[in-house]
């Protein structure tokens, strides 16, 4: 993960127009971004810690690390979740304070699967898969600049992401495989979550939040082929954790909308 | 006019392999008293022949075009006359290192008792020339490496690609220019670049990628540019810690337009002229042929230049400028207009006046700025009539303003909103002169009317630059 480093100057309290940054939400947003955007929305929203979603096409190029989400608090920019939880216990706010050090381990191990498998096979399936790249990720993608600037940026980014794959071992794998890697990790997030309405018992922590983003896009996204959403609905408890975070943190402002955004 | 002899025609005076016409250089020939030959002066002559020696790579149909007046001379002094003139064209083809004409009575068969021949003797340029040197660029340096095809198809086109790396842009670019034969001022060139830019006054780094098509035709007395231009800009932050105004003005835009430049220069020199005076009006219209920019811009340049009393000239110049958003999207900051510096407003930062974020300059829609210039020689005169005459001192008044404008309020209020806070600054200093094409100034500056916001530097400010106001 690209960790953007700051320091943290002074135990601020927390603003009033705190913002979030993200793509274009009807037109541009990926499943990757959409699902990560939605994991530092989640963790915010379990810290009680108000903040405007705002969309901007060129997000993205906004972020100080290049990734999506990052959040604008007082004159301070900090992106991704992990980034995002240090900056929001610097100033007080922390949903792993209970946790002793052998569960902290854990956790921090769950949220590196969560982005090794969960995140690596969103983006895999969006630019690796010849139809979804061609169908859904580089129309959306590209879809606010012109013609020919959108080809060569759509293209552009998903040579990177290509070549990202190549780096860790990832450009071999079939569709098939992806599946089955993504299947493995519900697996164990299933175990791990049992019968607990959270992971760790009674109090969400930022795993609950990361593991939230991730599978309720998945789960309310329509892509080429529904293969990886039917995989996550197996594990019937995690789909009624997607369910009582929902409830519990964005049903009384979103209510449902949200099942229909990527389309 | 004293006697030419048809013989011994020295050639005319012999400039070195350098392009440029010196309209001064048209010497009328020596005088000269050599009884016994035979006096040619007032004798109608025809010229029957023309040669040009040394041809390879280029096509003779160019350059029939170039010497085609030669035929038309009635007298020597005409042939001399007409002769030189299409040497000095055969030399701003570029294409050529040395001409070298030889007139001489015409021989062999058919020659007329009257008639000459002119000989071109040319030496081309070799097919690929490379060059090394530093520029001067407005407050930046950079250094200059090209490679050029200077007469790639026969036809004095060339071809050049040129790589600069410089303090503030690096950039690139591959370049085609060919000229209408017969009619070197109308042109057109085709380029292809890459420019990355900082610009530490705004924490803003751009990239810029293009391709422009350029037509260049003289009318009247006036030189005009059609052009269109597309490119892919990339802006990002330079700073790890830029204000949020330029944060949100990061990422990519694709800029394709249509502009036209209208240049009327009467100056005897681009660089500290003596007399004379340049209007430069420009105009560029965005978003029309696609892209995701949409404005339309208007600038324009002022300058006039009159020489006064031991030898000092008086200069006045005015630029002004302003950018239209067309459509709901505000103007790009790589769009607006900046002020300030050595080279506009002396005695202010580079680029740091008006609208700012954070001490990051955002640049404006608007703007306005003028000056008055008494150049003097040094005093005392040091070194006249040699190095000394490279420097000048000059003693300045600058003023200028710069706004958004709010386009719902009307032209009067921009009018106003551009007369209050004006920015302006006085002061002295020495100036040098690099070639005909850069000047270096060291000036001392008062600066007045800052507003908050403005980075100023009051004393001694240094600038280089190729456009001074």
């Amino acid at each position: 993960m690209n960790v953007c480093v700051f320091i943290p100057t002074a135990a601020e309290p927390w603003p009033e127009n705190a913002t979030l940054y993200q793509p274009l939400k009807e037109d541009q947003i990926l499943l990757s971004d959409c699902a990560s955007s939605l994991a530092v929305q989640a963790y915010l929203r379990m810290c009680g810690l108000p903040v405007q979603v705002v969309c901007r096409a060129n997000a993205e190029y906004m972020s100080p690390s290049g990734k999506i989400p990052f959040i604008h608090v007082g004159n301070q920019v900090v992106s991704e979740l992990g980034p995002i939880v240090q900056f929001t216990k610097a100033k007080g706010h922390s949903l792993s304070d209970g946790l002793d050090d052998v569960q902290r381990a854990e956790m921090k191990a769950y949220m590196e699967l969560v982005n090794n498998m969960l995140l690596t096979a969103e983006l895999f399936i969006q630019w690796c898969d010849d139809a979804t790249a061609a169908e859904i990720s580089r129309p959306r993608y590209s879809s606010p600049y012109s013609w020919p600037l959108n080809n060569i940026l759509a293209y552009q980014k998903q040579w990177e992401v290509r070549r990202k794959m190549n780096a860790i071992g990832w450009g071999g794998k079939t569709l098939e495989q992806v599946y089955e890697d993504v299947s493995q990790c519900c697996q164990a997030l299933s175990q791990r979550l049992g019968t607990q309405p959270y992971f760790f018992s009674k109090q969400p922590t930022e795993l609950d939040a990361l593991v939230f983003g991730h599978l309720f896009t998945i789960i309310t996204t329509r892509l080429t082929s529904g293969e990886l959403a039917e995989r996550i609905k197996g594990f019937s408890n995690l789909l009624s954790f997607c369910r009582r975070i929902e409830q519990t943190y964005f049903e009384d402002k979103t209510k449902n909308t949200k099942l229909s955004k990527f389309v | 006019m004293g006697t030419v002899h048809a013989r011994s025609l020295d050639p005319l005076p012999m400039q070195g392999p350098e392009l440029g016409v010196q309209p001064d250089d048209i010497e009328a020939p020596g005088i000269e008293q050599e009884p016994k030959q035979e006096v040619l002066e007032n004798r109608n002559v025809v010229v029957q022949q023309v040669h040009i020696d040394g041809l390879g790579r280029t096509k003779e149909d160019l350059l029939t075009y170039e010497i085609a007046d030669v035929f038309r001379a009635k007298s020597l002094i005409d042939v001399m006359k007409k002769s030189h003139e299409a040497r000095q064209k055969l030399l701003r083809l570029g294409i050529f290192r040395k001409v070298e004409v030889l007139i001489d009575t015409s021989r062999g068969e058919g020659a007329l008792p009257n008639g000459l021949d002119v000989t071109f003797e040319v030496t081309e340029l070799r097919r690929l020339t490379g060059s090394y040197n530093t520029m001067v660029g407005n407050n930046e340096g950079s250094m200059v490496l090209g490679l050029k095809l200077p007469n790639a198809l026969g036809r004095a086109e060339k071809l050049t690609f040129q790589f600069s790396y410089g303090t503030k842009e690096t950039s690139y670019g591959l370049s085609f220019f060919k000229p209408q034969p017969g009619n070197f001022e109308r042109n057109i060139s085709l380029n292809l670049y890459k420019v990355m830019g900082q610009f530490p006054w705004s924490s803003l780094r751009e990239t810029d990628r293009g391709v422009s098509a350029e037509l260049t035709f003289p009318m009247w007395k006036t030189s005009q540019t059609l052009k269109w231009e597309g490119v892919w800009r990339e802006l990002g932050c330079l700073a790890r810690t830029p204000s949020f105004a330029i944060r949100k003005e990061s990422g990519h835009t694709l800029k394709s337009s249509l502009s036209h430049a209208m240049v009327i220069d009467t100056r005897n020199s681009s660089i500290l002229p003596r007399r004379g005076g340049l209007l430069r009006i420009h105009q560029e219209l965005a978003g029309f042929t696609g892209g995701d920019v949409s404005f339309l811009k208007e600038d324009f340049e002022i300058q006039l230049n009159k020489s006064l009393f031991w030898d000092s000239v008086l200069s006045a110049s005015l630029w002004s400028g302003l950018v239209l958003p067309i459509g709901d999207k505000p103007t790009s900051i790589a769009d607006r207009f900046y002020l300030g510096g050595p080279t506009s407003i002396r005695g202010f930062s580079m680029y740091s006046v008006g609208p700012q974020s954070e001490g990051d300059y955002l640049g404006g829609e608007a703007y306005w700025a003028g000056g008055l210039h008494l150049y003097t020689p040094l005093p005392f005169r040091p070194a006249k009539g040699g190095f000394g005459d490279l420097f000048r001192t000059h003693f300045f008044l600058n003023a200028g303003n710069l706004c958004n404008l709010n386009y719902g309020e009307g032209p009067k209020a921009h009018l106003k909103k551009l007369a209050e806070c004006v920015r302006w600054s006085y002061g002295l200093g020495v100036l040098l002169r690099l070639g005909n094409i850069a000047r270096l100034e060291l000036n001392y500056c008062i600066p007045m009317g800052v507003q908050s916001g403005d980075r100023i530097c009051d004393g001694v400010q240094f600038g280089a630059g190729i456009r001074f106001l």
